[in-house]
């Protein structure tokens, strides 16, 4: 692959394929790898002592159908959860352990039906706060060492600062990448199309890290010789996004195939989003000090990242939201949560007052998981789309 | 129409914060509030209610004491230190409900966009803020024990009064250490420091001191009740314990909830002392239930029902003392340690101690836990709590319903599920 790309006739070749994940992401997809396992769920899992153990960490997207599930979580229930639990009823084998988060109180719950009906499989829940401040950190580090401790149970072999250090580097050197990838997404929407994108980000969550960055270094060495070689946008691969208004998404656990190829289809211009399988997972570096802790390093970029709703300032939250907005030039903003979401549901209020502040308007939209009911969904889009 | 319905329909008519405050201004007033006192059946329901006017009132009322919204499981031994009126916005929606307010109140929270999937505790608090109900908060004091939506409703409230400076979070962690109690007391010791500072008052420690002493008394008269329920065959009709989140949460600190406390305690002894000697063994033996999470609070047929089919509520979860006796020495350290051991923070391990103990304790034949819609934490937990009681032979009903919301609960099907499981109790 890397042969192809550097002649610019077999670039002409291979161009279409620019959005070929099984083209770019081969290794990625077909590796089987020896290592065990750990599930996650939510991006406040700090993935790096996952992998200093010795272990993949893998993101649990829950792609089954909600059947057994629904016995053992009410209906007004976060079907993400729902999803998840009916995916470990299924393959709970796949993993050595599951990492939970506090995040929610549907996760909480979601931690109490795993430790009660998968006894099987360990799983731990990592306390981490709502607030952010010194204390909050410390008091995160301090239970980050307690994760760690869960993970060192697993194989009965401690930790050692330098695997950590190694595991840090790499989780960085991936979210590098992400965000440069991310940043081309945003900029070159006649390159990239939606679904791949999102495609992408899922892949980075679900394999093993090395393999993934390995495969998405020479994916984006190929999209800068496309974009070297593209300088006045001759080559356009998607429709023609020239007067389509710049929108921002908001959301949650939005992993839905099928509606990244519905706004494609529909031109949207992303010119920005805020999701828990994209910004919120890769931005923001563990920036490492030979004075200070590792663990703390590590805490301090967990609760600084972009926040997800859970947090306890979400009047930053917003604040933050508004800047992007401001930054990127965007015309409307699409709000798009999981049913029964509390915390995603408890910001829209503010979030609409706020925008209506600065005359921008928002789109709400509340989906089910891997049962996505693209009619209506797409009748609101178009007409939101057509007002902008 | 007796003065409680034209107190309802008054209101119903009238909805606006002025009237509420001339309606407090009359009833709070000693000669009416007797004469409404003397309409409740027990002396303890007669206090109850008494309180709660003239905690109402005090926070209504246009005097130079701060207020302070506050959500439920907090230790409002703090508020009374720092001398904040507290004014519990989740407590005022289950008036809302009593009142017949809550279909505006749910209205007006649904144009603000606050989902139909939200908590009505909540959506019913909101939507009674933006119609003006409520006292404007000098502060707004909240946590995430139990659950995830008060810090978030309680957020909005600060945004609408302008005041997000004085909102404050008390994070609770997840798990009972050494580590969380300290983390957890230097926020609630930080928060106190704050206020003061914005009050221009010194932290009094002395009044911590009063506040908890009070707070101790208050649990022991509580233990007291719980130990004669264990023994109580049958209950006063009029008696709820579902009734008593205010005292239990809102007035501890207070002489109040001692009164309170120590009117029930000789309520109850009465009854059962007279029962005691009446009692002849030929009734049928009342069937037990232990009640989990809340009930509705308008009108409705679940206590009727049981008390007709012979079955008694004999304990509620909400009525547990789950907190240790306060060091009146290290009053944030106490208070940390108080919010901690909540049964309803952390795992669900924890409820379930709680709910299989009572059940041993009470002697209870067959539990009820009201799933209230949108209740995350409560319902997520229901089929563990189900399975655990199944291993004791406890049968357990979740009886789906709403709170608040009486458009949202099918009375007929109440109905029939409970009836449906009174047969299976009595079988």
């Amino acid at each position: 692959m890397t042969q192809d790309i550097r002649n610019t006739e077999n670039l002409d070749k291979t161009i279409n394929k620019i959005n070929d994940i099984k083209y770019f992401f081969e290794n990625t997809l077909t590796s089987t790898n020896k290592k065990a396992a750990i599930g996650w769920f939510c991006t406040y899992t700090p993935e790096e002592l996952i992998i200093a153990g010795g272990f993949i960490p893998i993101r649990i997207f829950g792609r089954k159908k909600i059947i057994k599930s629904e016995s053992y979580f009410p209906i007004n229930f976060c079907p993400y959860i729902k999803s998840g639990w009916e995916s470990l009823l299924a393959d709970a084998d796949n993993f050595r352990a599951l990492i939970f988060t506090n995040s929610c109180d549907g996760m909480r719950r979601f931690f109490d039906i795993a430790s009660k009906y998968l006894t099987r499989i360990p799983s731990y829940l990592l306390d981490v706060p709502h607030l952010k401040n010194k204390d909050s950190q410390d008091f995160l580090a301090s239970n980050i060492s307690d994760m760690k401790m869960f993970i060192e149970r697993l194989n009965g072999k401690k930790i050692d600062k330098k695997e950590i250090e190694n595991a840090v580097k790499l989780i960085n050197k991936k979210r590098k990448l992400l965000k440069e990838y991310s940043g081309i997404f945003n900029k070159s929407p006649h390159l990239i199309d939606i679904p791949t994108y999102y495609k992408v980000m899922e892949l980075s969550m679900i394999s093993d890290p090395e393999i993934f960055i390995d495969d998405l270094e020479r994916y984006l060495v190929f999209i800068g010789n496309i974009d070297k070689t593209n300088t006045k946008n001759e080559i356009s691969l998607q429709p023609d996004h020239r007067n389509s208004p710049e929108i921002m998404i908001i959301g949650n656990f939005i992993a839905e195939d099928k509606l990244w190829e519905m706004l494609s289809k529909m031109n949207l211009k992303l010119a920005s989003e805020d999701f828990c399988t994209s910004n919120r997972y890769f931005e923001k570096q563990v920036v490492t000090d030979d004075n200070k802790d590792l663990l703390e390093s590590i805490a301090e970029r967990y609760l600084n990242k972009p926040q997800c709703m859970r947090m306890a300032d979400l009047g930053s939250k917003l604040a933050e939201i508004e800047n992007t907005i401001v930054k990127n030039d965007i015309k409307g903003v699409i709000f798009i949560t999981l049913k029964f979401c509390d915390n995603m549901l408890y910001s829209f209020p503010l979030l609409k007052q706020r925008l209506n502040n600065i005359g921008i308007p928002v789109l709400y939209l509340d989906i089910e998981y891997n049962n996505f009911s693209e009619g209506q969904v797409k009748t609101r889009v178009q007409a939101f789309l057509e007002m902008l | 129409m007796g003065i409680k319905d034209r107190l309802k329909t008054g209101i119903q008519k009238n909805l606006n914060q002025r009237y509420i405050k001339k309606l407090l201004g009359i009833i709070a007033l000693k000669p009416i509030l007797y004469a409404y006192g003397k309409t409740f059946p027990s002396t303890s329901d007669k206090y109850l209610n008494i309180f709660t006017i003239e905690s109402l009132k005090k926070a209504y009322s246009d005097n130079n004491r701060p207020i302070g919204y506050g959500s439920l499981f907090l230790p409002y031994e703090m508020f009374y230190a720092l001398g904040i009126t507290p004014f519990l916005p989740e407590v005022m929606a289950g008036f809302t409900a009593g009142l017949g307010l809550a279909p505006q109140t749910l209205k007006e929270a649904s144009s603000h966009w606050y989902s139909q999937d939200l908590c009505t505790f909540h959506r019913s608090a909101s939507g009674a803020a933006d119609l003006d109900l409520f006292p404007r908060p000098d502060y707004i004091i909240t946590s995430n024990l139990a659950c995830d939506a008060a810090q978030k409703s309680f957020y909005i409230h600060s945004v609408k009064h302008n005041i997000e400076k004085n909102f404050y979070l008390i994070d609770v962690p997840y798990r009972y250490s050494e580590e969380s109690i300290r983390y957890l007391a230097a926020q609630i010791k930080n928060i106190c420091t704050d206020i003061c500072s914005k009050t221009g008052k010194k932290l009094d420690i002395s009044m911590f001191e009063e506040a908890i002493k009070l707070s101790n008394e208050l649990r022991k008269w509580a233990i007291k009740v719980g130990s004669l329920r264990k023994n109580l065959a049958d209950y006063p009709p009029y008696f709820n314990g579902l009734n008593f989140i205010l005292p239990f949460h809102g007035l501890a600190g207070t002489k109040e909830a001692v009164i309170f406390y120590k009117e029930i305690y000789k309520d109850l002894k009465k009854y059962s002392d007279k029962q005691n000697k009446e009692s002849s063994g030929k009734n049928k033996p009342a069937k037990r239930i232990l009640w989990l999470h809340l009930k509705p609070y308008y009108r409705n047929e679940i206590f009727d029902i049981l008390y007709r089919e012979n079955c008694r509520v004999v304990f509620e979860e909400i009525n547990h003392v789950y907190w240790q006796e306060l060091d009146y020495k290290k009053p944030f350290e106490s208070l940390a340690r108080k919010m901690l051991s909540n049964f309803l923070t952390g795992s669900i391990d924890n409820r379930i101690d709680v709910t299989l103990k009572a059940a041993h304790d009470y002697k209870a034949d067959g539990a009820i836990l009201f799933s209230h819609w949108g209740c995350r934490q409560s319902n997520g937990g229901a089929r563990i709590i189900k399975d655990s009681l199944k291993k004791i032979n406890v049968p357990t009903l979740v009886l789906d319903g709403d709170c608040v919301d009486q458009s949202n609960s099918s009375q007929g099907q109440v109905k029939t599920r409970l009836q449906g499981f009174i047969e299976i109790l009595n079988s």
